[in-house]
């Protein structure tokens, strides 16, 4: 704890403890207290050793193009943050029932603010830790047993560099009982460092859709961690995209604490040049009969890196668990890599568990036979990338965030036609 | 129209067609019969120009151009069409989208118009309906839960569309029952015309029976060692491979 940017951070968390809400400062006070310990998460940690957090904040920065404001979305609330500040000008996320963090956390007893801290266990994860003793906004929604919400709501962070500190969001959302909401999460640019950390409950039947777009250009560093708990016949559907950056890591620690919980989990890296990308998940099956399902599908290029670690814990009570998790990766360069860790634990003896991993270069008997119809190469080798994440992308049940997302896909194959179309 | 001239392809370094001869006239089917390992299949994929099939002496002369160094889009727009005998599944890619890029990456490297929406919608819609293929096998992605008879099928539909003018059937009877066979031969018999010639590489002389040959060659360690009328395949249907090249030698 004796370098610069440890006593920077320091600085600021001292700053900052009880700045959005005075009775948060004892949270914040015992998180600064857990960074003064640890420090910054790096590759001597297991869980961070192929994205080292503490490494990448210290390299220098990688030089980069200016953000594009992303289009707004139709039919959706949104909610507007440019360097991780909140624009409520330019925001409608009120008109869901949304509300500002610090609107939202400023009673210690109201049903928002008892979720901080509280969902599934946190306690000792060094990047939720950093993030409770640096949090300055965000957003907290809270959908009423039985309301489904028409509107997605549009979660968009634009970065365009940020202070040397960063800037630390905080996302509350609880769904209670039959509820259900859709959340796109889009991030454009590229913060010098940031954390997002969501923390979610979904009450019995409710449903939450969470598409995770990010977008980055090549020097953004963050990482984010998106907590859950789902209960009885809850479920949890998400669709993370990410092109990667400098550093760029995504967690979902899920906790499925009632029967029939499902969680769905469908993963799209694509990511070039230099990159980082990391997905790393951790589902605890705490009830019986509840289902997991994952699919993180990655195509890499140049010489990115992508990292997909895969948990399943089965705890005793959880018998009938079915529990699936599958990497696929497509190389298209001989310098590009993918990391992929499953771990299984399992306490219960009547469970269904499986996990694959494959890596592998573009089928060339698909290759050619486009080929042979007339499509040039660069062409047939894109249409086979797009059909690669066709199944994840079918899945989107919403139209237009379906098209949104598969635009960017589409983009990232002409930006990169380059690499795409080349093995190094 | 097309002309082969003492073609010589490796494949992994290894030499399997040693000598290739080959001449066929617009508008005319010829066959290519052979035992296994002859080199039919090396000679489909070397004139659709496939990567890993490496052209060590000889040419391809399409229309009189030396199409021996063409990347495959490049000879697919020039006319040149492989039927293929194991049609590839390629979940993702819809049949509509793949048939529309297909199209129209031909005439752009023609330097023709692309179709519009409608127009292609149109021509497809009046192939699939001749072809007896239903929307259903539109909708879905590429081959995929199809049929064996279905995939031959659907590639018939491609030639139909992309109209080349040389057409390679590899093995188009694999994976067929009789009823299948009949139905893709019927098909790709209402495509034969004056301006598209076929070249029909089968093992069994039964595919002969429904798509009818004026020249039939015998293919048989990496060259051509016999050609003659239809009648070969009723010498080779009753005699085998060994005796009848045995004699021609």
């Amino acid at each position: 704890m004796t370098d610069s940017l440890s006593e920077s951070l320091l600085g600021a968390m001292e700053q900052r403890r009880g700045a959005v809400a005075p009775w948060l400062g004892a949270l914040q006070g015992q998180a600064t207290e857990v960074f003064k310990r640890e420090g910054l998460p790096n590759r001597r940690v297991e869980a961070w050793r192929y994205s080292d957090l503490a490494k990448a904040l210290r390299d220098d920065p990688v030089a980069d193009a200016t953000p594009v404001v992303p289009p707004s979305l139709q039919r959706a609330a949104l909610a507007a943050f440019v360097d991780g500040a909140l624009d409520d000008n330019a925001s409608s996320y009120a008109q869901i029932g949304a509300v500002n963090l610090r609107t939202a956390l400023g009673e210690k007893d109201s049903p928002l603010a008892a979720i901080i801290g509280k969902v599934y266990p946190q306690a000792g994860h060094p990047l939720v830790n950093l993030n409770t003793a640096l949090l300055e906004e965000g957003l907290a929604l809270r959908v009423p047993a039985g309301t489904k919400l028409d509107l997605p709501l549009h979660l968009r962070f634009l970065w365009t560099g940020a202070g040397s500190d960063g800037r630390h969001l905080r996302l509350l959302i609880q769904l209670e009982e039959g509820a259900e909401a859709t959340i796109y999460e889009t991030h454009d640019g590229a913060p010098t460092f940031s954390t997002v950390v969501t923390e979610f409950t979904l009450a019995k039947g409710a449903k939450l859709t969470h598409i995770r777009q990010e977008s980055f250009l090549a020097g953004a560093r963050q990482a984010a961690v998106t907590l859950g708990e789902i209960a009885d016949k809850a479920t949890y559907r998400a669709f993370y995209f990410s092109q990667g950056g400098q550093f760029a890591r995504h967690e979902a620690l899920l906790k499925l604490a009632g029967e029939e919980a499902h969680a769905e989990l469908d993963g799209a890296v694509m990511v070039a040049g230099g990159r980082h990308c990391d997905n790393t998940t951790v589902i605890e099956h705490a009830a019986p009969n509840a289902t997991s399902n994952q699919v993180f599908r990655s195509v890499l290029a140049g010489s990115a890196r992508g990292v997909y670690q895969g948990c399943i814990k089965v705890g005793q009570v959880a018998q009938k668990t079915d529990a699936r998790q599958l990497s696929r990766a497509l190389l298209l360069s001989h310098k590009a890599e993918i990391v992929t860790k499953p771990e299984l634990e399992i306490f219960a003896d009547d469970v269904k568990c499986s996990h694959g991993a494959t890596a592998g270069e573009l089928d060339a008997n698909a290759l050619f036979f486009l080929r042979a119809r007339g499509i040039p190469e660069a062409e047939a080798r894109a249409m086979l990338i797009e059909a690669f994440f066709g199944e994840a992308l079918d899945k989107i049940e919403n139209e237009i965030l379906r098209e949104a997302v598969a635009k960017n896909v589409s983009f990232w194959l002409t930006t990169h036609a380059g690499e795409a179309a080349h093995v190094e | 129209m097309l002309e082969i001239k003492d073609l010589h392809v490796n494949v992994h370094g290894k030499e399997i067609l040693k000598g290739l001869s080959l001449k066929v006239p617009p508008g005319e089917v010829h066959a290519i019969m052979g035992p296994n390992g002859a080199g039919k299949s090396t000679t489909s994929y070397t004139l659709a120009g496939r990567a890993g099939y490496e052209v060590t002496k000889g040419e391809i002369d399409f229309f009189g151009e030396d199409v021996t160094t063409l990347a495959p889009e490049e000879r697919a727009a020039r006319g040149i069409f492989l039927a293929f005998q194991y049609p590839l599944e390629i979940p993702g890619v819809s049949t509509m989208n793949f048939l529309k890029t297909a199209m129209n990456s031909q005439a752009k490297i023609r330097g023709e118009k692309e179709l519009n929406a409608a127009e292609f919608l149109r021509a497809v819609r009046a192939a699939a309906k001749e072809l007896n293929i239903s929307e259903d096998m539109l909708k879905r992605p590429l081959n995929v839960g199809f049929s064996g008879g279905e995939k031959k099928r659907n590639e018939t539909l491609q030639m139909a569309l992309l109209k080349p003018k040389l057409a390679i059937l590899d093995e188009m009877d694999s994976g067929l029952d009789i009823d299948a066979l009949k139905l893709v031969a019927e098909g790709v018999n209402k495509l034969r015309s004056p301006e598209r010639s076929f070249l029909v590489i089968t093992h069994y002389q039964r595919l002969l029976d429904y798509i009818v040959p004026d020249v039939i060659h015998i293919l048989a360690g990496g060259k051509i060692v016999l050609s003659g009328d239809k009648s070969l395949a009723l010498q080779l249907e009753q005699n085998g491979y060994d005796a009848v090249i045995a004699k021609a030698a």
